[in-house]
């Protein structure tokens, strides 16, 4: 029997046993979905990374110059090539480097950048003009313009869903824990709501937005138990979220878009202790989650963007951190990139606007690469304007 | 429709809902008695008392007590929140003015740091609220607070920042596509000047104006701010703009382009004349219609406040209250940006409908009152639960279930908690209604998807 197969067998027989009554009406098929297309997962560090020393470029003179203390040693960086190289926590994504799975854009950020990490943030979640506050997220736009997905195409793995993931006419689904979700959903007074009530108008959207949780508390519940990794994923919060999406992966689950956050980045003082554990946990998650991909097989179809809302000042401040800054680098993490390695050349730390770096690729670039040639979207319509790809995906 | 609910439903749209003894005083009573008392009541009203001014100037002070002052000033603005909160549930206070100032708040949206200017920000809507609309235009335009959000200390002569003026016609006035980019230029000149300093107060700073001539909507003069304001407030498509937002918002978001012309009209001929306009919505027969009545998805506050006003909600935690704002998506004096919160439909997500359906229940948990919360949604709301300690006095909600059998109890509960027609009796439904528990029914009641309505 093949997984999948076994999977639409297991899970028809149990996710009848809890269906609340009032659900009568959910489509068998949709509960044994199975995926089709490819996976992206989206990892986001709040709080605005430090991505110079992330990714430190320490063949530059300046960067020393400017971070007497917080720069990190030429002998501990981790090099890449002659200029630019990687934090000391980030060994698992050297060898990723190596195997020409991992590509690095250096540069990326918007005209007018804006230094408030709430505004900088919704600039990059809903991918307006600066100039412009919108109130969809670009994810939940690309859901606008599908047809006939479930609630869950796109997941954030979170109590909460991001702005990113709300488009006009769909959003996308928030879920910190399949079983926790199953729980809240599994109430009597849920159960006993009635089967018929408005069929248009905001309390027929209350329903069915009700239903499609219920549906989806169901079939997620099933889905996480299909398959248990077999890789150590870090023991924190990031790891747990990370070793989920993995499990829901490789279980064939109906997803196409996850979504997860690793915050504390904000590191105006003590950042060195700081960043150095929060880049601990992000390689080491990322890393389970590659590791564990590789091993079912299915790292070709999964591709990891990981941005921030913004970078930080390339000067260190006079509390053993940096302040907000503007342009970072976006990492691109997948089996089947078409440009590895550097994007584009290290930033040039001469000339700086307001004493930060100037964007060279804008952020909607990226989406552009990743919604036309990755999600197989529309990226004109998602952003409201043409940008081009990057190539790198 | 019943009077009774016409006035429930004047209460939802005007206030945040009737308290149980509020609806019983307000049995027999027509509508034009009800809206002669909520519009008495809000001229009673008294400003909010202000904080002890801080030093706004950031100057000279060292990292560490500039971070005890952000931490403080965090603070305050926090119970600046709550206490707005508490007022909106209020029975004591004006329903009818908290609304409008939530309205407003909610139209200038604006964020600040600082905890005075929030109130000073809070008490230019009060007074104005419910007055002329070009005097609020002004007064928001002078107010410190958004002068800082919107930039406009930097809008200097020579070096426009046109941030402001911008918004100002935007979101503010007249709405997208009713003027041009050379409009916005000479109106940010206009404004030029237009400052605060660092006593959290307006300014005129001269020299940093621009008085030369300006063309502005094919008006040329010596313009400065307030003539820029007259002149958008001439078109007829000010008022057109700002009625159908307050029709949105009051009446139906499907809008009903007809009535908003034609409240437009008299609400320009009155000088933009508020509270006339307020009257006019409230007065209407359209406004008690069936289609408009019962269909509207409450924002977090209006849910949270209505529910506070329904269960006499004594005591509730400030973190716990703000905590709860936050995970549904509507914390207080920090909109998402300055175009306001998106509402509507955009309030509801698999998580924060989850929250909402299972809040009455967190709440009478919360309190402990008579009432076990099923163990299975204890796991999910566990911790939002634990920050909500909250006391209510429930005697008012069982007096208004009265006597009678189980059955005449909950249709009396159902009537006053849901402005959306009751669902029929499912079987958890007619369990409670055997237990003849008022609490266990209100609380069934009010996990419907139908409470989210008013």
């Amino acid at each position: 029997m093949k997984r999948r197969d076994f999977l639409k067998a297991s899970t028809l027989a149990s996710t009848a046993l809890f269906t609340p009554t009032f659900l009568r009406g959910f489509s068998r098929n949709q509960m044994t979905a199975s995926r089709s297309g490819k996976i992206l997962i989206v990892l986001q560090l709040s709080g605005g990374n430090d991505g110079l020393n992330t990714i430190i470029p320490f063949g530059d003179d300046i960067y020393y110059q400017k971070r007497p203390v917080l720069g990190i040693p030429a002998s501990e960086v981790l090099k890449l090539n002659e200029v630019q190289g990687l934090h000391p926590a980030m060994g698992p994504l050297r060898e990723l480097y190596n195997q020409g799975e991992l590509s690095i854009i250096n540069s990326v950020g918007y005209p007018d950048p804006n230094r408030s990490h709430f505004r900088s943030m919704d600039i990059w979640q809903t991918g307006s003009p600066a100039t412009e506050a919108w109130s969809t997220g670009w994810i939940g736009r690309h859901l606008d313009t599908l047809t006939n997905q479930p609630a869950y195409h796109a997941l954030e793995v979170d109590d909460g869903l991001s702005l990113a993931m709300k488009g006009e006419l769909r959003t996308g689904f928030a879920m910190s824990d399949a079983n926790r979700l199953r729980q809240a959903v599994n109430n009597q007074r849920f159960a006993s709501l009635p089967t018929e009530h408005a069929t248009e108008g905001n309390l027929h959207y209350l329903y069915k937005t009700l239903t499609e949780t219920t549906d989806a508390a169901g079939y997620l519940y099933e889905q996480s138990r299909v398959y248990k990794s077999k890789v150590s994923f870090p023991r924190n919060a990031f790891g747990r979220d990370l070793q989920q999406i993995a499990e829901l992966i490789t279980a064939d689950t109906a997803t196409n878009i996850y979504y997860a956050s690793l915050g504390g980045f904000d590191t105006h003082a003590g950042q060195k202790g700081r960043q150095q554990r929060l880049l601990t946990q992000y390689a080491e998650g990322v890393s389970a989650l590659v590791k564990d991909l590789k091993q079912n097989n299915l790292f070709d179809d999964v591709l990891i963007m990981t941005f921030s809302e913004f970078g930080r000042r390339l000067a260190q401040n006079g509390s053993g951190g940096t302040d907000h800054g503007t342009a970072n680098n976006v990492m691109m993490i997948g089996g089947k990139l078409k440009k590895n390695g550097f994007y584009n050349p290290s930033p040039d730390l001469s000339k700086l606007e307001n004493e930060d770096l100037i964007h060279q690729v804008d952020f909607r670039n990226c989406y552009a690469d990743v919604i036309d040639n990755w999600l197989g979207g529309d990226a004109k319509a998602v952003l409201k304007g043409k940008f081009a790809g990057l190539g790198v995906v | 429709m019943s009077d009774l609910t016409e006035i429930q439903h004047l209460y939802w749209r005007a206030g945040f809902g009737l308290s149980p003894t509020e609806q019983q005083t307000r049995q027999n009573w027509t509508r034009r008695q009800a809206i002669d008392d909520l519009f008495n009541q809000a001229e009673t009203a008294k400003p909010l008392p202000e904080n002890a001014s801080p030093d706004y100037s950031g100057d000279m002070m060292s990292a560490a007590s500039a971070q005890e002052k952000r931490k403080k000033e965090q603070q305050l603005l926090v119970g600046i929140n709550y206490d707005w909160v508490k007022r909106m549930a209020n029975a004591e206070e004006s329903a009818l003015l908290e609304r409008m100032t939530f309205f407003w708040h909610d139209h200038f949206a604006c964020e600040t740091k600082f905890s005075l200017l929030a109130t000073r920000q809070l008490n230019t809507l009060r007074k104005h609220a419910l007055g002329n609309f070009k005097d609020l235009v002004l007064a928001i335009a002078r107010d410190p607070s958004m002068i800082r959000y919107l930039n406009n200390q930097q809008n200097r002569k020579l070096k426009p920042n046109e941030n402001f003026a911008r918004e100002l016609m935007e979101l503010f006035t007249i709405g997208r596509g009713r003027y041009t980019e050379s409009d916005v230029k000479e109106a940010a000149r206009a404004f030029t000047g237009w400052s605060s300093n660092k006593e959290g107060e307006y300014v005129f700073r001269i020299r940093q104006h621009d008085d030369g001539e300006k063309t502005f909507m094919g008006a040329t003069g010596n313009f400065n701010g307030e003539d820029i304001i007259d002149l958008i407030l001439k078109q007829k498509e000010t008022a057109q703009f700002i009625c159908r937002k307050i029709y949105a918002c009051f009446v139906n978001e499907q809008v009903d382009e007809v009535r908003v012309n034609s409240l437009a009209k008299d609400f320009r001929s009155s000088g933009y004349d508020i509270g006339q306009l307020m009257q006019q919505v409230f007065s209407s027969d359209w406004f008690y219609a069936p289609e408009n009545v019962g269909n509207r998805i409450k924002s977090p506050i209006e849910l949270m406040a209505g529910m506070m006003r329904q269960l006499n909600v004594t005591q509730i935690s400030p973190t716990g209250l703000i905590g709860m704002e936050r995970a549904l998506g509507q914390i207080l004096l920090k909109p998402p940006n300055v175009a306001g919160w998106p509402g509507g439909r955009a309030w509801i997500d698999n998580s924060t409908l989850l929250l909402r359906l299972n809040l009455a229940g967190a709440l009478f948990k919360a309190a402990e009152i008579n009432f076990n919360l099923a163990p299975e949604l204890e796991a999910e709301t566990k911790k939002k639960l634990k920050q909500l300690v909250a006391e209510m006095n429930l005697g008012p909600l069982t007096s208004l279930a009265g006597t009678g059998n189980g059955a005449d109890q909950y249709q009396r509960l159902a009537s006053y908690l849901l402005q959306a027609p009751t669902p029929p009796f499912g079987p958890q439904a007619q369990r409670v209604v055997f237990t003849k528990n008022p609490s266990l029914m209100a609380v069934q009641l009010m996990s419907l998807p139908e409470y989210q309505l008013c």
